[in-house]
């Protein structure tokens, strides 16, 4: 049932995005796209790593959750009573996924062929879990190994053992697939209880991209709900730890086969954990123009730390923020951790000092503008990204808007707020030393 | 359905293929120079176009050209080093988002395109030589990236085992050489190796984007005006015959956690015989999709790994197959795998897995379309293998193999080489 239509139109961009929500709260996003042969669609569910600890009104009963329960889910809906879901859409020539991040669970598949039988399909598997002790003793296996292969990766463990660094509490500190403990306290039951919770329609979007009619894919989606006989859900209530505004470890070190230190640098936004959304995603865009100011390959400090063989190409700083959590983050693979550091806070403080001139600013916010506008040509970029701010009530689509609208002063506000070096950490990935 | 490109010589020589479509939002372009893979040069190789985009006659330093690229709205420009087969290719890029998402009108591929050009013609000179500090602090971070090759064990694990296989190849070239080839290439030297490259070798320069033809002519023919001879040099094609007296079995230990198994097969198929569609279904079966035998088998069943696949090196002709285990569980992983190599030679195929390949692979194939740089790269592919295909001829091909023509596939390919990384002592 078709509880409500919009159009949203965006000039910049020259995307015209249709909007349907249907009974019990499902919402669909349809974006045409002429001459595209493939056709992708993801049907997400607002429930990520980092929603561990939740209850359903009026239900006052708190449920607790050990880490890797939705990475898991993820895993184990591609397994029903027929069997194995990858060979239904194999014999429609498309080609599934998967993933899972700190706040959202995505399927989805791309196809050149049989759009709507794969959307179908898209739509039913994810309605239908079926979890059995056996085959989710087998996963454990399989995540098993997954757990393993990023132990194994530096670059991850460098971010994780930041995140941990910065946060005493918050759920993201910790793995998006958990631990091989915590994955062995997974059974059918957990996730059946999680899954009548998070893949409720109410909880759920889905996001189709390519040379599609938006109301037949409307009707396809309406008709598939209709016969599921859903009944209303109260609100999801999740609940985090109170979060202390220092951070939990100034810095970790790891030892791992690697051919020199890797360091990352984080700053705790302490402010970006209590902003609504319109101001956090405004936040957002300040920060990836301070940190392209401060950390871009056009400015002085990244030509001199990569002239001094202290950095190399992958360098890179980013800002990422939710409703409850926020950071900055820089770095890369170094010879000289210690004096990569000192130089990198210098630079902080210079900034503060000394501010962004106006003509940094322009440029800076022009490239940004021009990497949004590139970045639409992804089919996958779009729909990824549209369903994941749309799940804290963000619009994609006004990110070049309100790039266009922010002012040097507030970027330099953000930057002295967030880059306050009483909450900053270290992570630092080394070799074993030389025996 | 499919666009082509439209074929275009520069007046120097240059190749510029341009494909006039309103589709993306950018304005790609992509310059490819082509050279052999050989140990000799492969530093060389590796090392040009890494000084080249330190910065040029008009733009001095990397600043200057950031700075610049910032004000084309932030205009992406790559210099990379590709192995393909027994070719080393030079390769740059530079992506624009298209003026009319900006407002702006028309400048963007102009502009683009130059800096482009001065990039790669108009090079920084001092003395008869690139800058010596840029050529330093290139064979630095080069240097540096072979060492870095470590971090990525499953990569690591890859490239270990194609340079045990074909240790007395031209392929088992690392791409970017090795370290100790670094020590001997001056200022000078690089920059006489610069000129003749430019001078001699074969230069491919792609165009995608909403443009006119015309425009996109004259704005190359502009910034790429640099002189180049008229016979071009012509590369030897690489070699896919080598015969596997027997399986060689190398094992490396490393204080990781994750076992990784690689297999490197030969499959005596290159890029443009007749069996290329056959062997793309082959590996499609085997191992390229989550349908996949090795997929299915290995990991949904005997829950043993999170990845395993087997991918091929189209113009090399090989077929690798990897896997992340527990050490522990080799033999049993070892058994899996060598059941569905036995099963595909034996035809114990069904009908859905054929089916589903072939589908899989279309999919893959049309879905390249939306893509720029897969456009880009599927073409170039097609000029290093010495046969282009269009999507359609390939659709057909995939289509049309049958079960004979795989059953011909496994019976000429070959395991050579048995590669294991396992978790214990060591890793420098």
């Amino acid at each position: 049932m078709r509880e409500n239509f919009r159009l949203i139109e965006n000039r910049e961009l020259h995307e015209t995005l249709y909007h349907y929500r249907f009974y019990p709260g499902l919402d669909l996003y349809v974006l045409p796209r002429a001459d595209y042969q493939k056709k992708y669609a993801v049907f997400s569910t607002h429930f990520g790593s980092i929603d561990n600890c939740f209850r359903v009104e009026p239900d006052p009963e708190v449920t607790e959750l050990p880490d890797g329960v939705a990475h898991f889910l993820e895993h184990k809906l591609f397994e029903d009573e027929r069997g194995n879901v990858f060979d239904r859409f194999a014999a429609l020539g498309a080609s599934p996924n998967a993933f899972t991040s700190f706040t959202q669970t995505s399927y989805l598949f791309s196809c050149t062929d049989n759009f709507e039988q794969n959307l179908d399909h898209l739509l039913n598997f994810v309605q239908e879990p079926y979890f059995t002790e056996k085959t989710v003793q087998k996963e454990q296996g399989i995540i098993g190994q997954e757990i393993k292969m990023y132990e194994d990766h530096p670059h991850w463990r460098v971010f994780f053992n930041l995140l941990a660094g910065l946060y005493q509490k918050h759920p993201v500190r910790n793995d998006i697939a958990g631990t091989m403990e915590s994955i062995s306290q997974i059974t059918p039951e957990l996730l059946y209880r999680c899954y009548n919770t998070f893949y409720h329609p109410s909880n759920m979007a889905v996001f189709v991209v390519g040379d599609l009619d938006p109301d037949r894919v409307g009707g396809q989606v309406e008709e598939n709900l209709a016969g599921r006989d859903y009944k209303p859900m109260g609100e999801i209530v999740r609940l985090f730890p109170e979060e202390p505004a220092g951070i939990n470890q100034e810095k970790t070190v790891q030892e791992l086969v690697v051919s020199e230190p890797i360091m990352f640098l984080g700053f705790k936004d302490n402010r970006a954990a209590k902003l609504e959304n319109g101001p956090l995603m405004r936040r957002e865009i300040l920060m990836e123009l301070v940190l392209d100011i401060l950390f871009g390959s056009s400015e002085q400090l990244y030509n001199e730390l990569y002239r001094d063989n202290l950095i190399d190409e992958n360098f890179g700083a980013e800002y990422s923020a939710e409703t409850n959590y926020g950071y900055a983050m820089l770095g890369g693979e170094t010879r000289d951790p210690d004096q990569l550091y000192g130089r990198i806070m210098e630079a902080v403080d210079n900034l503060k000092k000394e501010g962004i001139t106006a003509e940094q600013f322009e440029r800076h916010r022009r490239k940004i503008l021009g990497g949004y506008i590139r970045r639409f040509n992804s089919l996958e970029f779009i729909a990824n990204n549209y369903l994941a701010y749309r799940f804290r009530d963000n619009e994609m689509f006004d990110l070049p808007s309100i790039l266009q609208g922010v002012s040097r002063n507030e970027a330099m506000e953000v930057a002295v707020e967030n880059l306050d070096p009483s909450s900053h950490a270290l992570s630092l990935v080394v070799p074993p030393p030389e025996e | 359905m499919f666009t082509n490109y439209s074929e275009h010589y520069l007046p120097n020589g240059i190749r510029l293929l341009i494909m006039p479509t309103d589709k993306f939002k950018t304005i790609s372009m992509a310059l490819f120079l082509h050279q052999e893979l050989n140990r000799e040069v492969a530093a060389l190789n590796a090392l040009l176009p890494a000084v080249l985009e330190q910065g040029s006659r008009q733009y001095p330093d990397k600043l200057t050209l950031q700075r610049a690229l910032e004000k084309l709205y932030g205009s992406d420009l790559t210099a990379d080093i590709l192995k393909s087969g027994e070719r080393h290719v030079i390769a740059f890029g530079c992506e624009t988002p298209h003026d009319k998402y900006l407002g702006k009108n028309g400048t963007l591929l102009r502009q683009g395109m130059s800096v482009l050009g001065s990039v790669t013609g108009d090079p920084l000179t001092e003395n008869g030589g690139f800058k010596k500090d840029y050529v330093c602090q290139e064979k630095n971070q080069l240097i540096k990236d072979i060492r870095a090759m470590l971090n990525d064990k499953v990569s690591y694990a890859y490239e270990r085992c194609i340079a045990l296989m074909c240790a007395e190849e031209r392929f088992g070239t690392y791409k970017l050489g090795q370290i100790e080839d670094y020590d001997q290439i001056d200022r000078e030297a690089l920059y006489s190796y610069y000129q003749k490259l430019f001078y001699y070798n074969p230069i491919d320069l792609y165009v995608i984007g909403e443009l006119e033809e015309e425009e996109v002519l004259e704005a190359a023919g502009e910034a790429f005006s640099f002189s180049r001879s008229e016979e071009q040099s012509k590369l030897p094609p690489t070699e896919i015959n080598r015969p596997v007296p027997e399986v060689r079995y190398h094992e490396e230990s490393m204080a990781v956690n994750q076992a990784k198994l690689v297999l490197g097969f030969r499959t005596y198929t290159a890029y443009g015989d007749a069996q290329y569609c056959p062997l793309l279904v082959y590996s499609g079966i085997l191992g390229a999709f989550p349908h996949s035998k090795l997929f299915m088998k290995v990991r949904e069943e005997a829950g043993l790994a999170y990845y395993v696949h087997s991918r091929l090196e189209r113009h090399k002709g090989l077929m690798v197959i990897s896997a992340g285990i527990n050490c522990d569980d080799y033999s049993q992983a070892r058994d899996i795998i060598d059941r569905q190599l036995e099963d595909m030679a034996s035809g114990e195929i069904s009908d859905t897995e054929l089916d589903n390949t072939r589908r899989g692979l279309i999919n893959r194939l049309r879905s390249q379309q939306d893509s720029p740089t897969q456009l880009i790269s599927t073409h170039l592919s097609g000029s290093i293998g010495g046969r282009t295909y269009t999507a359609q001829e390939l659709i057909e091909g995939i289509e049309a193999v049958d079960r004979q023509e795989i059953r011909a596939v496994a019976e000429k390919i070959k395991l050579d080489t048995v590669y294991v990384l396992r978790p214990g002592e060591g890793g420098s």
